[in-house]
């Protein structure tokens, strides 16, 4: 029988039966595109998450903590391929407070070497970068942040007085000129017994970019590391007070994890935030593979109905089939009929169901973000890209195999019983 | 053409510590020959339509030997069965059995779609034989729509489409009335004469056996040749 007949035969027996068909194949719409539709949230959880810590410029970076590390470490580790620049990132561990005038912000403060930190930062928002150690840079929301005692109190009463679903607007706050040129006293205040301070005073020469989430504010102050022994005449120099760690700069994001490891079996202390990513990956196959094994118990509940379609098919034609065998029909051959019929059921199903699942989804990230709005009251889940569900490729073919592999499986009994039949029973039925 | 030698069968019914033995087939020899109308003749019961079943496949006898065509078809498979039905047997049976969502045309046209016989073709041999056995007119008609002697004619068509060398009728007159009887054996007698196509008829009526060129008598499972 050519391949063109075979469908022909098929096709005249379903429209025979089109309404039991098509329930049939509703069912197996409904099971497989459940499926999708449940596991595409984990994939859209997943995604949503990896972007968040993508976003994040820390992707490229490989921490590295050691005290005492000596410089043959860091040409070593600057030697590796694709380390673009090793940054060493110096803290003082004391109370830091910056004034201008009548104002002051209480923040936090690092130190680098100037020509390295240019080399990673590349353009700056504003200015320039220090050079010498009575230069500095400020955060992007430093001058915001120098609030004088009037301004406090008046955001205070506006924090009290805000509406249902407004917020305060911070920026008419703070200091409203050009930051830049001028020049700010620093306070380093250690708050042990001894109570030293040390108080200096730095020119603004520039300002740092946006961070890049909305939520961050950035009101630090960044020197250079030639302030540093001013401040460690000072202070004894311990490793509470003034702590080093050094940032490995990495060229792309898919050389950190190789690098991680090397740097870790050569006992290195380094940490990348895409480990956390590897753990949270981790997280969302076990996630993802829990919420495909639900959605295949309704794709498993959707082939009964295909079974007992299948079966009624075959008792149904139980004459025909002892006709067609008669007359010299292979016992392969009707198996083969039958086998196709509930892969029909099955593909028709999973195509209408991947279709219907991709309309469902993109509903569900379009409408999801503003049903959370109006619940929680907060628009983060319309301003950062949330997405609730995704379809890749994988989850259509993962789905497609299980639904019509399930779907030609529950077929594949009352294919069997077909050709199974008796020839001399079957042609003493009667219609 | 047919060699049946030493064909025996025997039917089991009840339970498997209560069995109860039929004998249905004893020792049975049946030789045609090419281009031959053999008719079986016997009492209802005596199993007549048992030894066509074991000719055709349908059955698997306990004993003995069947060669057609010098091919003995005693050992074959299920598969092997149905491919030797589809090229050398055509078949008769008293109540049609045509697909009952086909037309007739569709109908007699199956066999050559189970060969794997391309449309165009098919088409053509349909249309021929349908002229010749006189059926163009009810070619778009569904078996419901037409009569006894009609589809009777239909299920003849089904049998010859594939130009087997040999069919097997089991009382292929047994639903029809005394005038489209004689236009079926008619046909078959007119098959025989021009296409030279070998039948084994199963009767329990005189008129059809007349038709043939042999006759034999089934009795209680034995088979012998009549004068
Ligand atoms: N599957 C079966 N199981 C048990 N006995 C059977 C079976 N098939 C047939 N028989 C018995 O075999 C015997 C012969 O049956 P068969 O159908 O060959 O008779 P027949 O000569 O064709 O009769 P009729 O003229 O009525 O068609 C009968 O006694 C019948 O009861
Ligand atoms: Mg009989």
């Amino acid at each position: 029988m050519l391949f063109k007949d075979q469908i022909a035969f098929v096709r005249q027996h379903i429209r025979k039966n089109k309404m039991r068909v098509f329930m049939t194949v509703l069912a197996a719409t409904i099971g497989c595109a459940f499926l999708i539709v449940l596991a595409s949230v984990g994939f859209g959880i997943q995604q949503t998450m990896n972007n968040e810590i993508l976003q994040d410029e820390q992707v490229t970076r490989i921490q590295f903590y050691d005290q005492n590390a000596t410089t043959e470490d860091l040409d070593k580790i600057k030697q590796q391929d694709h380390v673009k620049a090793v940054l060493k990132h110096t803290t003082v561990h004391y109370d830091v407070t910056a004034s201008l005038k009548d104002r002051d912000v209480y923040t936090t403060n690092s130190f680098y070497d100037m020509k390295d930190y240019q080399a990673v930062k590349g353009k700056l928002f504003a200015g320039t970068y220090p050079k010498n150690d009575k230069e500095v840079i400020v955060g992007y929301h430093f001058a915001q942040g120098l609030l004088n005692e009037k301004e406090r109190n008046a955001i205070s009463d506006a924090e009290l007085n805000v509406k249902e679903g407004e917020q305060v607007d911070y920026s008419k706050y703070g200091y409203q000129g050009d930051i830049i040129g001028q020049t700010i006293s620093v306070a380093f205040k250690d708050q042990g017994e001894e109570g030293q301070t040390l108080t200096e005073t730095f020119k603004v020469v520039g300002v740092t970019d946006k961070p890049s989430y909305d939520w961050q504010r950035d009101t630090s102050l960044i020197f250079s590391d030639q302030a540093l022994p001013m401040i460690e005449k000072t202070f004894t120099k311990t490793e509470d007070n003034i702590s080093a760690e050094y940032v490995i700069h990495v060229d792309h994001m898919e050389n950190v994890m190789p690098l991680l490891k090397k740097l870790k079996d050569d006992g290195y202390h380094v940490y990348s935030v895409l480990e956390q990513m590897d753990q949270i990956n981790m997280f969302f196959f076990v996630f993802k593979a829990g919420l495909i094994f639900v959605g295949t118990i309704a794709v498993l509940i959707s082939s009964i109905g295909i079974f007992n379609t299948m079966t009624m098919a075959v008792t149904e034609r139980t004459r025909e089939i002892g006709v067609l065998k008669a007359i010299g029909a292979s016992p392969k051959l009707i198996q083969r009929l039958f086998l196709m019929e509930s892969a029909f059921i099955g593909i028709l199903g999973t195509v209408l169901a991947v279709i219907l699942s991709y309309i469902i989804s993109i509903i569900v990230n379009i409408t999801m973000p503003l049903i959370l709005q109006a619940a929680t009251n907060e628009d983060t889940f319309t301003k950062q890209a949330f997405v609730f569900s995704v379809i890749p490729w994988q989850l259509v073919v993962i789905a497609a195999t299980i639904s019509i592999g399930v779907a030609m499986i529950s077929g594949w009994r009352p294919a069997r019983k077909a050709t199974k039949i008796d020839v001399i029973q079957a042609l003493r039925q009667e219609l | 053409m047919i060699e049946i030698k030493h064909v025996s069968h025997t039917f089991k019914i009840g339970k498997k510590d209560n069995e109860q033995e039929i004998p249905v087939l004893t020792d049975v020899a049946l030789h045609v020959h090419k281009g031959e109308v053999v008719a079986i003749v016997g009492k209802s019961g005596s199993g007549k339509s048992t030894l066509l079943q074991t000719i055709a496949g349908f059955l698997h006898a306990d004993v003995g030997s069947i060669q057609i065509n010098g091919q003995e078809t005693m050992h074959f498979t299920e598969e092997q069965h149905a491919a030797f039905r589809l090229d050398n047997f055509g078949f008769v049976f008293q109540n049609f059995q045509l697909m009952p969502g086909l037309t007739a045309f569709e109908n007699i046209e199956l066999p050559l779609i189970l060969q794997g016989v391309p449309s165009n073709e098919r088409k053509q041999r349909v249309q021929k034989l349908m002229e010749q056995i006189g059926l163009t007119e009810v070619a778009k008609h569904y078996p419901n729509e037409l009569s006894g002697g009609q589809q009777q004619r239909v299920s003849i068509g089904r049998s010859l489409i594939t130009n087997p060398p040999i069919i097997l009728a089991d009382e292929p007159t047994g639903s029809l009335d005394s005038e489209t009887e004689q236009e079926i054996l008619a046909l078959i007698k007119d098959l025989n004469e021009a296409l030279g196509i070998t039948f084994i008829i199963i009767t329990h009526d005189d008129e059809v056996a007349n038709v043939a060129h042999r006759r034999f008598r089934m009795h209680d499972g034995i088979l012998k040749e009549e004068a």
